[in-house]
C-alpha cells in the first residue's frame, strides 16, 4: 500500500518537473557553420559567453599525446588585438572569471562577466578564434607549465595513475588508450608548426559551438555575435575516422605501480559503448546502484557490512566513442584485492540473473530526478551542458530530454546491459599496487 | 514597465550597432553598471540558543539545511581526532531507527545527509525536506554510539592514515600547520596513529555531550521553502535540542620567527617540492584595514593574473600556479604564499616568491594595478551576490563577527576607498618576507644542496613536524653494482665491446679559444697506450706531450722535458684509447644526484669519474691534482654531445675548468684506425 502511493506521488511530481525546470533555448548556425545557442536568465546581472571546439586529445597525432590540452595553454597567450599576458588581466579587471578545460573529445574555453560586459565576452572569443598568436616563446613557456601541471595532478598524487594503466590496457587502437595530459616525451616533442597546423585544423567557426547564457537581450546578444562572428571564415571540413577496437573476449590482467601510496587498489575494468546509447546511460544507473550512498550495494557489503573495503564503488566514465567502466576497492586491514573482486562479482552475476528490487528501481529513479534538478542550478553549468549536448551529442534538447530516457529504462534493461558488458571475460583485472623502493 | 524599458534599450543598441562598424581592434566598452540587488534573510532564535537563517529561492525545487556549530576552537590534545571520529559516527542509527534504515531513506529520497564534527548538512527535492530535515534532526539529537561502529571506525581511520602515508601534499599541509601554530594549538595537531589507538568510545561520547550544542550553532535554510512552514517545522525538530555548558579554553598565542629561515621536510617519493612561505597575522573580517589587505593579497597572488602567477607561472614556467592566501580568522590568521614547482627550480622559486613578497612591502603597488584588483572584487561581488547562497553567508557572517547590518551594503563603497598607501600599509603588516618560515616539502637530495646557497638557514623536520637532522645527499648503491658493471655498461652504452675493441687508433682534433685566442688540440692515440697531444695556436705547436707506453716527455715553447718516473706509472695504468678500462680496476663511491640526474661515481686513482645511471654514458672526471704549494685542487672535465663515428659514440663537446679558466672544445674531427703512426709517439 504505501508502496503505490509512493510511486504515485513520484510519477505527478514528474510530470510537474517538466514543466518547472524546462531550460528554454535558441539556437542557429552562422553562414561560416558556427553554431550559437542563446540562453537567457535574468535572475542575476550575470553573463556566460563559452565556446565549445569539437577537438580532444583523440584528434592528436600517435606520438604528440598531450597536444589538445597544450594548445589549450597556447590559446590564452594572446591575439591579434590583445597583447600576450593581457588575457587574464582583460577578464579580472572587468570583473569576470574565465577558463577552460579540455577532455579526450573537446575543448571548452569560457569567460563569466557581470551582464554589461557581454560584448566584451564575445569580443575576447572571436579574437581568440580568428587570429591568435601562437609563437616560440608561448610554447616554451607553457612546455613547462602542463609538465607541472602533470606533476601536480598526477605524478604527484595518489591514486592518480590509474586511469592512464586502464585506457593503455582497455584500447589497443583508438586514441582513447593515450591520456589526456599527455607524456612528458610527446609534451617536449611538440613543434611550434604543428600547433599552427592543429589551429588551422581543429579551430575553426564550422568546429565549435557559442554559447551566450545569462542575463542578455537576446536580440542584442545576436547582433554582437553576427558582427563579431560572422565574419569569421569557414574552415575545411573535418573528417573523423577513429580505429574501431575489436571485441574483448578474453580476461586481461595488468600490473600498475604508483609511488605515492601504501595501500594497494583493485580495478575491473570493462569497455562499454558510446555515452550517446542507450545502454551507457543504463550503465550510469548500474553505477549508482552499486555505488551512490551509503545504502548501495558494494559499499554496504563491502566496506560497512564485511570491512573488506576502505572504499569500493563503480565508475562509468563515458565519452563520445566508448566508454570505460571501472569497479575499484581499496582493502581494508589484510583483505587480499582477489577476495574483492569475488564479492563485486558475486553482486554482478545477481544483477544478471536476478531482477533489482521495485524499491531498490524507485530509490534509483529519485536519485537521477534530484541529479536532473542539480545539474542546472547554476548558469555555468547550462551553458556548459547546452554546449555538451550540441557538440558530443548532437541534440541541444537532451538538457531537457535527457531524463525521460532514464525514467524508461527498465530492471529488466538493468539485468540485460550487466549481462552484455560486464563479464569476466570482457575486462581487464589491474591491480593498483605501491612502487617498490 | 521594466520589460518596455529594457526592449527599449534594446532596440537602440541595436539601431546603434548597424550604424556604427565595429571596430575589433580596441576592447568594447561596456554598458551600464548592472543593479545589484542584496536579498533578505529572515532570522529567528530559538530558546536554546539555534539561531535560523532562512533564505526563500524558487528557482529550482529544492531546499537545502546547513548546521554550523560555531564553538571556540580547542585543543584535542592525545585524543586529537576525537570530534573527528564523532562526527564520522553521527548518524549511525539513533534511538528510534536504525543505521540501515536510516541511509536507505535517505538514498531512497535520492537526497544527502552528512554530519560533522561541527554540524550537518542536509539537502533534497522540495517534497521530500520535511522528512530529510527529520532525519537530520534525528541524527543530530538522538545518536547511538555502539561499539561496533565504534571499532570499525578506528580501523577505517587507521587505514585511511596509512593510506595518505606517502602522499607529499598531505604531509606538506600537516607540518606547515604544525609550524605554523605549534603543536599545542588546535589548528596544529593532527590526527596520528598513536592518538587515534588512544580514543575510547567514551571519548567520543563525552566530546558529543560537551561540544554538539545549540548554544552557538546556526542552521541555515535556503531554497524553495514556505518561511512559515518552515519555521514552524525547525521549532518543532529542533526546540528540544538541550543546551550545554561549554568549557573555557584559552587559545595560545602564535609567534612568528625572528629572521625567515627554511623548515625543510624530506620526501624520498616527491616530483615537486610543495612551498609555501608562512607567517601568522593578526585579521579578523571587518578590520579597518580588511579591505586595503585583501586587495594587497589579491594583486600579489589573488589568481590567474596576480605578480606571482604572472611571474613563476606565465614569465617562469616554474610552476601550474602559484598563489597567496590571506586567511582572516577570530583565533589565528595566516598569510601564505604557495607553488608547487619541479624539484630543479625549488631554490630559484623561493627566491622570486620572497623578492615579490618584499616588493609589495616596500614599493607601493601601481594605480592601474590596485583599479584592477578592485574591479575584480567588485565584479565578483555583483555576479555572486544574488545567488541564494551567498545571501546566506552574508547573513552568517554578520551574525558570527558581530557586523553592523549593513556591512555588505557598504562593501563595494569600502573596496573603492582603498588608496595606494592602504596597500603599501597592509603588506608590511601583514606580509613578513622577513620573519616567515619557508616550508619546503620535497626531495632533500634533489633541492638541498642549490637551497644551501640561498641567503636562510635551515632546519629540517619529520612528516610530523618534529625537529630532524639533514637526509642522506647521496643514495645507496645497489647491491651487486661495481666499478666493473659501471663500465661495462658504458661501454654497452657507446656500442658494445666488440665495436670498441675493433678500435686500435684514434686522432681527435678539437677546437676552442683560450682568452679570445682560438687553440686547435689534436690528440692521437694508439694501444697499447701509447699518446700524443698537441696544441697549436695559428699552426704553431705551442705545447705538446707524449707517451710511447714506456716513456715519454712534454715540449712547451722549446723546452723539453722528460716524464718523471711518476707520471710514467700514471699513463702507464691509462689504457688508451679508452682509459675507461682502466677504471674497471677502481672502486664504485656512490650514487649522486646531479640537477636530477643520478650518477655512478667510481674513484680511480686520484680521479673522480661520473656514468650517467639512466644512459651509461660518461658525463664528468674529476682529478684531484696538488698544487706546488700543497693545496689540493678539483679539475673536472666534462663530456656532452656523444655522436657516432665507426659505431662507438665519442663526446663531440669537452670541457675543462682549472682554477678561474674555462675551456670547452668542440671536435672538428675524429678519425678512426686512420691518420695516426707510430712515429708520431717518438
Amino acid at each position: 500500500m504505501k508502496k503505490s502511493i509512493l510511486s504515485l506521488a513520484s510519477a505527478l511530481a514528474f510530470a510537474f518537473f517538466a514543466n518547472a525546470q524546462q531550460v528554454e533555448f535558441e539556437e542557429y548556425d552562422l553562414s561560416n557553420g558556427m553554431h550559437v545557442i542563446l540562453h537567457q536568465d535574468s535572475s542575476a546581472p550575470v553573463v556566460v559567453t563559452s565556446v565549445m571546439y569539437h577537438v580532444g586529445a583523440k584528434d592528436e597525432q600517435p606520438g604528440r599525446t598531450g597536444m589538445a590540452h597544450f594548445f589549450e595553454h597556447l590559446l590564452f597567450e594572446g591575439t591579434k588585438n590583445i597583447k600576450k599576458g593581457e588575457w587574464f588581466k582583460m577578464v579580472s579587471s572587468n570583473g569576470g572569471r574565465n577558463n577552460a578545460n579540455t577532455t579526450d573529445d573537446r575543448t571548452y574555453y569560457y569567460e563569466i562577466f557581470p551582464s554589461n560586459k557581454l560584448e566584451l565576452g564575445l569580443w575576447m572569443e572571436s579574437e581568440r578564434l580568428l587570429h591568435p598568436i601562437i609563437g616560440q616563446d608561448g610554447v616554451d613557456t607553457q612546455n613547462e607549465v602542463v609538465k607541472e601541471e602533470k606533476r601536480l595532478r598526477v605524478d604527484n598524487q595518489p591514486y592518480s595513475k590509474f586511469l592512464e594503466y586502464v585506457k593503455e590496457n582497455i584500447f589497443k587502437k583508438h586514441p582513447y588508450k593515450g591520456t589526456t595530459i599527455g607524456k612528458m616525451e610527446d609534451l617536449d616533442a611538440a613543434t611550434l608548426e604543428e600547433f599552427l597546423a592543429f589551429n588551422k585544423k581543429f579551430y575553426v567557426p564550422n568546429n565549435a559551438t557559442l554559447v551566450v547564457a545569462g542575463d542578455i537581450d537576446k536580440a542584442a546578444a545576436k547582433k554582437m555575435i553576427q558582427d563579431y562572428f560572422g565574419p569569421i571564415p569557414r574552415g575545411e571540413e573535418i573528417t573523423r575516422n577513429f580505429p574501431k577496437e575489436d571485441p574483448i573476449t578474453e580476461a586481461m590482467t595488468a600490473k600498475g605501480y604508483d609511488a605515492n601510496i601504501q595501500i594497494p587498489a583493485i580495478m575491473a575494468a570493462y569497455r562499454t559503448p558510446s555515452m550517446k546509447t542507450r545502454d551507457s546511460r543504463v550503465l550510469d544507473m548500474i553505477s549508482s546502484y552499486l555505488s551512490t550512498g551509503r545504502s548501495s550495494v558494494l559499499y554496504k557489503k563491502l566496506v560497512d557490512e564485511k570491512k573488506m573495503a576502505l572504499q569500493a564503488g563503480a565508475i562509468n566514465a563515458s565519452q563520445e566513442d566508448y566508454g570505460t567502466y571501472i569497479l575499484f576497492g581499496l582493502p581494508q586491514g589484510d583483505t587480499e584485492l582477489k577476495n574483492i573482486i569475488a564479492e563485486v562479482d558475486v553482486e554482478i552475476v545477481k544483477m544478471q540473473t536476478e531482477l533489482i528490487s521495485e524499491k531498490d528501481f524507485q530509490k534509483l529513479q529519485n536519485q537521477f530526478e534530484n541529479n536532473f534538478v542539480n545539474s542546472n542550478s547554476s548558469v555555468e553549468g547550462i551553458a556548459n551542458s547546452l554546449a555538451r549536448y550540441n557538440v558530443l551529442y548532437g541534440d541541444t534538447n537532451l538538457i531537457n530530454t535527457e531524463i525521460d530516457i532514464f525514467r524508461s529504462i527498465t530492471r529488466e534493461e538493468i539485468r540485460e546491459v550487466a549481462k552484455k558488458y560486464l563479464n569476466p571475460n570482457q575486462r581487464l583485472l589491474l591491480e593498483y599496487l605501491p612502487e617498490a623502493k | 514597465m521594466k520589460t518596455k524599458i529594457a526592449s527599449l534599450i534594446a532596440l537602440f543598441l541595436t539601431t546603434v550597432a548597424i550604424n556604427a562598424q565595429i571596430d575589433r581592434s580596441t576592447m568594447p566598452k561596456p554598458g551600464p553598471d548592472p543593479v545589484v540587488k542584496l536579498g533578505k534573510p529572515i532570522k529567528f532564535t530559538l530558546d536554546n540558543g539555534l539561531k535560523v537563517i532562512m533564505v526563500e529561492n524558487h528557482k529550482l525545487p529544492r531546499v537545502s539545511a546547513n548546521l554550523s556549530i560555531d564553538n571556540k576552537p580547542y585543543l584535542e590534545g592525545d585524543i586529537a581526532g576525537v570530534s573527528g571520529m564523532m562526527g564520522s559516527l553521527l548518524g549511525r542509527g539513533t534511538k528510534s531507527i536504525s543505521k540501515d534504515e536510516f541511509n536507505e531513506k535517505v538514498d531512497f529520497y535520492g537526497a544527502n545527509i552528512s554530519f560533522f564534527s561541527s554540524g550537518a548538512f542536509g539537502s533534497s527535492l522540495t517534497k521530500y525536506f520535511p522528512e530529510i530535515l527529520g532525519l537530520m534532526a534525528d541524527g543530530m539529537q538522538n545518536p547511538v554510539f555502539s561499539k561496533k561502529e565504534f571499532d570499525k571506525e578506528v580501523q577505517i581511520t587507521l587505514d585511511n592514515l596509512k593510506s595518505g602515508e606517502k602522499s607529499v601534499t598531505a604531509a606538506a599541509r600537516r607540518v606547515e600547520n604544525v609550524l605554523t601554530y605549534g603543536r599545542n594549538h588546535p589548528f596544529g595537531e593532527f590526527t596520528s596513529k598513536e592518538s587515534v589507538e588512544k580514543i575510547t568510545l567514551k571519548d567520543v561520547i563525552n566530546n558529543y555531550n560537551t561540544y554538539y550544542k545549540p548554544n552557538n550553532a546556526y542552521l541555515v535554510i535556503e531554497g524553495d521553502i514556505d518561511p512559515k512552514k518552515t519555521k514552524a517545522l525547525v521549532k518543532d525538530l529542533f526546540s528540544g535540542w538541550q543546551k550545554g555548558e561549554i568549557p573555557a579554553y584559552e587559545i595560545p598565542e602564535t609567534k612568528n620567527v625572528t629572521n625567515t629561515e627554511i623548515n625543510f621536510v624530506n620526501m624520498d617519493n616527491a616530483v615537486q617540492s610543495e612551498i609555501a612561505i608562512i607567517n601568522n597575522v593578526d585579521l579578523t573580517l571587518g578590520d579597518d584595514n580588511y579591505y586595503a589587505a585583501l586587495l594587497a593579497n589579491n594583486i600579489l597572488g589573488g589568481g590567474g593574473t596576480a605578480r606571482l602567477f604572472m611571474n613563476l607561472r606565465e614569465d617562469k614556467g616554474y610552476t601550474y600556479g602559484s598563489y597567496s592566501s590571506l586567511r582572516q580568522n577570530r583565533y589565528a590568521g595566516t598569510f601564505r604564499a604557495t607553488a608547487s614547482v619541479r624539484n630543479m627550480v625549488t631554490d630559484s622559486s623561493v627566491v622570486e616568491l620572497q623578492k615579490e613578497i618584499n616588493k609589495m612591502r616596500y614599493k607601493k603597488v601601481s594605480a592601474e594595478e590596485l583599479e584592477n584588483s578592485k574591479e575584480e572584487y567588485i565584479g565578483g561581488f555583483v555576479m555572486d551576490v544574488q545567488k541564494p547562497r551567498t545571501v546566506a553567508n552574508f547573513a552568517l557572517n554578520i551574525e558570527r563577527y558581530n557586523l553592523p547590518e549593513d556591512f555588505y551594503e557598504n562593501y563595494i563603497k569600502n573596496i573603492k576607498a582603498v588608496t595606494l598607501d592602504d596597500v603599501q600599509n597592509a603588506a608590511i603588516k601583514y606580509f613578513r618576507g622577513d620573519q616567515a618560515r619557508i616550508v619546503i616539502t620535497g626531495k632533500g637530495i634533489d633541492v638541498l644542496k642549490n637551497l644551501e646557497n640561498t641567503d636562510y638557514i635551515i632546519k629540517y623536520f619529520d612528516k610530523e613536524g618534529n625537529p630532524t637532522t639533514k637526509p642522506a645527499m647521496t643514495l645507496p648503491i645497489p647491491a651487486g653494482m661495481t666499478a666493473e658493471n659501471v663500465v661495462d655498461k658504458y661501454i654497452e652504452a657507446i656500442g658494445g665491446k666488440d665495436k670498441v675493441d675493433a678500435i686500435k687508433t684514434t686522432m681527435i682534433v678539437s677546437n676552442a679559444t683560450i682568452q679570445g685566442t682560438p687553440l686547435v688540440m689534436t690528440m692521437k692515440s694508439s694501444a697499447p697506450n701509447k699518446t700524443l697531444q698537441e696544441i697549436a695556436v695559428m699552426g704553431n705547436v705551442m705545447q705538446k706531450s707524449v707517451f710511447n707506453g714506456e716513456t715519454g716527455y712534454q715540449s712547451a715553447r722549446g723546452q723539453k722535458m722528460d716524464m718523471q718516473q711518476a707520471q710514467i706509472d700514471e699513463a702507464k695504468a691509462n689504457l688508451v684509447p679508452f682509459s675507461d678500462m682502466a677504471y674497471k680496476k677502481g672502486a664504485l663511491n656512490r650514487i649522486e644526484p646531479i640537477d636530477g640526474v643520478n650518477y655512478y661515481v667510481v674513484q680511480f686513482n686520484d680521479t673522480e669519474v661520473f656514468y650517467d645511471i639512466k644512459t651509461g654514458l660518461k658525463a664528468k672526471e674529476v682529478k684531484t691534482v696538488k698544487t706546488p704549494d700543497g693545496k689540493e685542487v678539483k679539475v673536472p672535465t666534462t663530456f656532452g654531445n656523444y655522436k657516432k663515428v665507426n659505431g662507438v659514440l665519442f663526446p663531440y663537446s669537452v670541457g675543462i675548468k682549472s682554477g678561474p679558466m674555462d675551456l670547452n672544445f668542440e671536435v672538428k674531427e675524429i678519425k678512426v684506425n686512420k691518420g695516426v703512426t707510430d712515429a708520431d709517439f717518438e
